[in-house]
């Protein structure tokens, strides 16, 4: 302990005085090295990194190529088979029909089958060469599949908010409803804001204040448009609950059994 | 033009000269029912003619019938692909020479009008025979605004009414019908109307029409546009959609018809009110231009736009635009432009529009009739329907 104290407050000209300039040299060597080292470790990282790029790209134009000629193949032997004929002759006049052909849906279906195990495939020795270089304790491959995850979840929102919004807008418009691209903009921004938040949680990021965040905005989009419809359509509720008591209670018989030549008839 | 045998198991037998026409009745109340039977005897000998009903009716006042069972079906106040098979199957069973068949609320339709049917039927004038029904001005409006001019321009067809329930079939129509409605009620859609117009002119077969006089005609259980007209119109279109490689082909158009009201003008009927529907087109285009824009090219939306502007009472849709407006949407149904429900909500306001403005025409005073066979439009710009067809993506102003 005593060696130690005496070490601390030994005098200060007992100890060899540093230069009140620093050597210019030495500052250079230290940069320099520091700057080789940085130098080195990402180029060590780019060659650790290198052969998984490369074999990312191969593997993506492999089973790109592989897709067109499978789907080239199949498209030929549908075509021999009368695929389409027999298809159509099948679903006749069935509600769902495609705007390709059956067999163009096949073909495609292939073609892109194999560019998603290429891109399963690349992303795989990337990860795999990107662990080696031990630049990150976690692999790539998880975080990769939630973005993938993401973004269909992102998509398929946005085709689900822009149908909903359509068909609420031509039923409102339909039933009469003055503030019907109101109510059309609301469904859209519900499912959108819905759409983000799950994105989000999908993704892991924000945490709670994505929770609370998209809580008080739908909560709020809600409220919104409960009160302009509630406060817009008390005639038109009234009117609809009027004409279901008129239907069933028999008090309409009168205007039904009213001659046809005084109303309209669509039909 | 013989078709294969639709229906497994029932051999198609040739015919005696002497066979009984069979009548197929939609179910009817008991006093209905006699009195059709009634009319019908004093059509035809009783012995000529075979009953079938799904109703439970007795014969106890003309016994002189022979009334068998047919399947019970669904109700519907159209005839569905059931009621097509049906009727062939019995017609096979009982070796019936032509089938007669009477629509819900058939108890409406008048002595003479019975009697052209059955001796359209009975003396094998054509394969086809439709009923032209004299209506109030007002009714029948889709038929009038779309099936009517849309069936007459594409398979050349005058018959008034494409969707009528009272029809008189040779067997091998029946045949055919009867094919089409298998393929419909294997797609489970057993309640889907049948367009017996366009099978007969795709296969070849005779077409012939009588005036059948006023006729009560059923309405839909749910009365909402919304939902019954996707399904006529839409049954319409798909039909359409499948026999393009017939409708597209150059053919003779049929003549303008002869109007039986043509004289005296239609007294207007002062309690239909336009304002409603003309103010319904007005919030749709407000509202519906960005949809309608996907579905229609500039020069309609720009004909809408100056209708939007017009008053009341000078509200008329010009012919060519209701044309080219039905020829579009059937084009989007064809494309799949959107979502088909949507495109059918979408065509609901401009349908109201075409309405307002026939109202507007029959209250001026013209006969309904003339307004109506403007259908003539739809035969004009038939060449813009066969040139979207097959070149969809061409410029299109």
């Amino acid at each position: 302990m005593l060696t130690i104290l005496a070490t601390i407050f030994q005098p200060m000209s007992a100890q060899a005085a540093p230069p009140l300039s620093v050597d210019n040299a030495t500052l250079w060597r230290h940069m320099s090295g520091a700057l080789h080292q940085s130098l080195y470790r990402v180029l060590s990282l780019l060659i650790a990194v290198l052969p998984g790029i490369l074999a990312f790209f191969i593997a993506v134009g492999v089973f790109a190529l592989l897709g067109l000629i499978l789907s080239w193949l199949l498209r030929r032997v549908l075509a021999l088979a009368k695929f389409d004929a027999r298809i159509a002759r099948y679903r006749g006049g069935a509600d769902w029909t495609p705007m390709s052909t059956p067999t163009a849906i096949v073909g495609r279906v292939c073609y892109w089958i194999c560019i998603l195990a290429g891109l399963m495939i690349g992303i795989s020795a990337f990860d795999t060469s990107y662990a080696a270089a031990g630049v990150l304790p976690a692999p790539l491959l998880p975080y990769f599949y939630r973005m993938v995850g993401a973004a269909l979840i992102l998509i398929a929102g946005a085709i689900a908010a822009r149908f909903l919004a359509r068909s609420v807008l031509i039923g409102a418009v339909n039933m009469q409803l003055q503030y019907a691209r109101f109510l059309s903009l609301g469904v859209k921004w519900l499912v959108l804001v819905l759409t983000a938040a799950m994105a989000l949680a999908h993704l892991e990021i924000g945490g709670p204040i994505v929770e609370i965040a998209f809580g008080i905005l739908f909560g709020g989009i809600v409220l919104t448009l409960a009160l302009a419809v509630g406060l817009g359509s008390r005639d038109l509720v009234s009117r609809s609950l009027e004409s279901h008591v008129v239907r069933y209670t028999g008090e309409g018989a009168e205007r039904t059994a009213s001659p046809p030549g005084e109303s309209l008839r669509h039909f | 033009m013989a078709t294969a045998n639709p229906l497994p198991g029932v051999e198609i037998a040739s015919v005696p000269a002497a066979a009984p026409l069979l009548a197929l009745l939609a179910p009817l109340p008991n006093e209905q029912f006699k009195g059709v039977l009634a009319n019908l005897s004093a059509c035809a000998d009783p012995g000529a003619l075979l009953i079938a009903t799904a109703g439970e009716s007795s014969t106890d006042s003309i016994p002189a019938f022979r009334v068998v069972a047919a399947p019970a079906t669904k109700f519907s106040w159209i005839l569905t692909a059931a009621d097509f098979v049906n009727a062939f199957q019995l017609a096979q069973e009982h070796h019936a020479r032509a089938i007669l068949m009477l629509g819900p609320e058939s108890s409406s339709l008048g002595l003479p009008g019975l009697r052209a049917l059955v001796d359209s039927v009975a003396g094998a004038a054509a394969d086809l025979v439709l009923p032209c029904y004299d209506l109030p001005p007002h009714a029948g409006l889709v038929n009038s605004a779309i099936l009517y001019p849309l069936s007459r321009a594409l398979f050349a067809c005058p018959a008034r009414f494409p969707l009528a329930i009272d029809l008189g079939l040779s067997l091998r129509m029946a045949e055919r019908l009867a094919a089409a409605a298998q393929r419909l009620i294997a797609l489970n859609q057993s309640t889907a109307p049948l367009w017996p117009v366009n099978e007969a002119a795709a296969a070849g077969f005779t077409i012939s029409e009588f005036g059948a006089g006023p006729r009560f005609l059923p309405q839909p259980a749910e009365p909402d546009l919304s939902t019954v007209l996707p399904l006529v119109v839409g049954s319409l279109f798909s039909d359409i959609e499948a026999k393009a490689a017939f409708w597209q082909r150059p053919r003779q158009l049929p003549s303008p018809r002869n109007h039986p009201h043509a004289g005296p003008a239609h007294s207007p009927d002062p309690a239909t009110d336009i304002a409603p529907m003309i103010q319904a087109f007005r919030l749709a285009y407000t509202h519906l231009q960005e949809i309608w824009s996907l579905v229609l090219p500039p020069n309609s939306l720009l004909g809408l736009k100056r209708l939007s502007l017009t008053e009341g009472a000078a509200f008329r849709m010009p012919e060519t635009l209701w044309a080219r407006i039905i020829y579009d949407f059937l084009l989007a149904y064809r494309l799949r432009t959107i979502h088909r429900n949507h495109l059918f909500g979408a065509l609901i306001p401009l349908y109201l529009a075409w309405v307002a403005s026939h109202i507007n025409v029959t209250a001026s005073g013209a006969n309904p009739e003339h307004h109506i066979e403007a259908a003539a439009a739809f035969e004009i710009e038939k060449p813009y329907l066969v040139s979207r067809w097959r070149w969809p993506d061409r410029f299109n102003p």
